[in-house]
């Protein structure tokens, strides 16, 4: 039964290890989907290129299926495997910065490092913004730290809040990411950009 | 085009299939049936009469006895220093502390064996460790401790170790200090650690 | 949109690829994906080599140093190592390695740069109060269906289409 490291108490060497690999994964899938580049992220925002929904929601539909059939199975305890915990502020709030960091920069962490890889100089420059961000954070961190820790709700999941079912609450995200790649595709007709999908 | 029709054509069927499952709680802790028989049948749940004896004599602090008959039949009689849980409340969140922990030895007891026994395979189907029965119950304890048979010259050396053993054991749970039933039902102390999964740590921290 | 040509795969099946590695990830060892943690294990351990009690008396820093666990012997710095040499070698499998400043036209270099850093640095502080980016919260967070996942998922968007149109020249 997984999640197999914890469970089997699997060496710190053998974990660090699967965390590469993992990590070579996540880098080939994001730079393969585009995510390397700014002007295709950005694209999102301006209709000319939904990339970035359609990748986003894909991945986290085949990931949350995975999860409810592994789980069905007997193959996961779900018991173990990490959910976020719920802060309300500092969702809300942490999320609106981030926000506008990917407006004004153009990438999210991941995507700059993977952009960084294949040498994009804006993206090097993202990175070592976001050191500078997470640097001035903890500089400052006593005028956040109330703020940080309010509104605390816990690692809470939405199917239960809903008193639905795992799949059930999977079904209803599912039929609307498809409505809005067929509302994705439709805005990339629409605000289409050659001079800028050319060059992508 | 339309790798997007593909896309919602599988995602639909899957996301059915998905929203009509039964949504099972996995646990990584419990036993199943198989693993259960093979724990039955090594026996090493049982704690003897004597041992348990020693084990009060001595105040030993490893063991906790606890009552799972009804609350009247504990009120009536119990074994000194047992606390009672009721069988049918075994599962009561207050209790969970008890029954679930790593901190000593549990041993169930009743009348016989049977409601013992029947707490012990709930509570190790569950994965919870560290819970024992009484071997026999009080009827054993009774038959063993307050009213030995003394053992013939064939029975051989060790069984006459037993029964002089028993004898203290008997002097001491019915001699004159014994006699008060009721300061014998001290509050057990709860124990702290109790067993926990080990948690993921996750996200960006 | 398959006009495109093929130079990058099809985002349907990059979201695939991508969400079987998230999978793996949860099934292998019970956790999602990140990024912005690596980057603050990054930051830790500079802080702490800089001026070792003071990081460990901020109850920032202090979170994450003790004498057995090196920040930079984490679980997320090597798989953001790994999004390093990934990155890379789909690049170079796919003919995209060059170094290249990529913005609109209509601003300069200098501008762009400047943009990339104000916009990490809000990503960076952002990510430290909302527990993680986009990787590590919303995607990660949304797999497992954690409201925490959907809330800042809906933040961070929401907010990115709300600007959109005060910094378009940047990109179209």
């Amino acid at each position: 039964m997984g999640p197999i490291i914890p469970l089997f108490e699997i060496s710190e060497e053998i974990n660090l290890l699967i965390a590469f690999l993992i990590g070579l994964g996540f880098g080939i899938a994001l730079e393969q989907a585009g995510f390397s580049s700014s002007r295709k992220l950005a694209g999102m925002f301006y209709g000319y290129d939904t990339t970035v929904l359609k990748v986003f929601f894909t991945a986290s539909i085949v990931a949350m299926l995975g999860l409810v059939f592994l789980n069905d199975l007997g193959m996961i305890d779900m018991s173990i495997v990490y959910v976020n915990d719920y802060y309300i502020a500092s969702a809300i709030i942490g999320g609106v910065i981030m926000g506008g960091g990917f407006i004004i920069g153009g990438f999210c962490p991941g995507t700059s490092v993977c952009a960084a890889a294949i040498g994009k100089i804006d993206a090097m420059y993202f990175v070592g913004g976001s050191l500078i961000g997470i640097l001035i954070f903890g500089q400052t961190y006593p005028l956040w730290e109330k703020l940080h820790f309010a509104q605390h709700i816990g690692p809470v999941k939405l199917s239960d809040t809903l008193g639905v079912k795992d799949g059930l609450l999977g079904l209803i995200v599912i039929i609307a990411a498809l409505l809005m790649f067929w509302i994705g595709e439709m805005a990339e007709k629409r605000f289409k950009r050659e001079d800028i999908s050319k060059e992508l | 085009m339309k790798a997007r029709y593909i896309l919602s054509i599988v995602l639909v069927s899957l996301g059915l299939i998905a929203a009509i499952l039964p949504q099972n709680q996995n646990s990584s802790l419990e036993l199943d049936a198989k693993q259960l028989l093979n724990e039955i049948q090594v026996e090493n749940y049982v704690i003897s009469i004597d041992e348990m004896a020693n084990a009060m004599i001595n105040d030993d602090p490893e063991y906790q006895l606890i009552d799972v008959r009804s609350k009247e039949e504990y009120e009536k009689f119990s074994l000194p220093g047992a606390m009672n849980i009721p069988f049918d409340q075994l599962f009561n969140e207050e209790w969970a502390p008890y029954i679930d922990q790593v901190a000593r030895k549990n041993v169930f007891y009743c009348n016989g064996t049977t409601l013992a026994s029947d707490a012990w395979m709930l509570t190790r189907q569950k994965g919870y460790k560290n819970n024992y029965i009484l071997k026999g119950g009080l009827n054993n304890w009774y038959t063993t401790i307050i009213e030995p048979d003394e053992p013939t010259l064939t029975n051989g050396q060790e069984a006459m170790y037993d029964y002089q053993a028993r004898l203290g054991a008997k002097q001491f749970f019915t001699g004159a200090g014994a006699a008060d039933n009721s300061s014998n039902k001290k509050k057990a102390k709860k124990p702290v650690p109790r067993r926990k999964k080990k948690m993921v740590a996750g996200g960006c921290s | 949109m398959e006009k495109k040509g093929n130079k990058y795969m099809n985002p349907y099946l990059a979201g695939l690829l991508l969400g079987l590695v998230l999978l793996a990830s949860f099934y292998l060892t019970g956790r999602g994906l990140g990024a912005s943690g690596a980057m603050k294990s990054v930051v830790v351990s500079g802080v702490s080599a800089v001026n070792k009690d003071y990081a460990e008396s901020s109850h920032y820093y202090s979170k994450y140093i003790s004498d057995d666990k090196k920040p930079m012997k984490s679980w997320l710095v090597l798989e953001v190592f790994g999004v390093l040499v990934g990155g890379f070698i789909s690049g170079a499998f796919s003919g995209r390695l060059k170094f290249k400043i990529e913005k609109s036209p209509k601003i300069t270099n200098k501008k762009r740069i400047r943009l990339a850093i104000i916009g990490g640095a809000l990503f960076g502080f952002g990510s430290q109060l909302g527990r993680g980016c986009t990787s590590g919260a919303a995607l990660t967070g949304m797999a497992t269906l954690s409201i925490a996942g959907y809330v800042v998922m809906m933040a961070i968007f929401g907010t990115a289409f709300a600007l959109a149109y005060f910094f378009r020249k940047n990109w179209i």
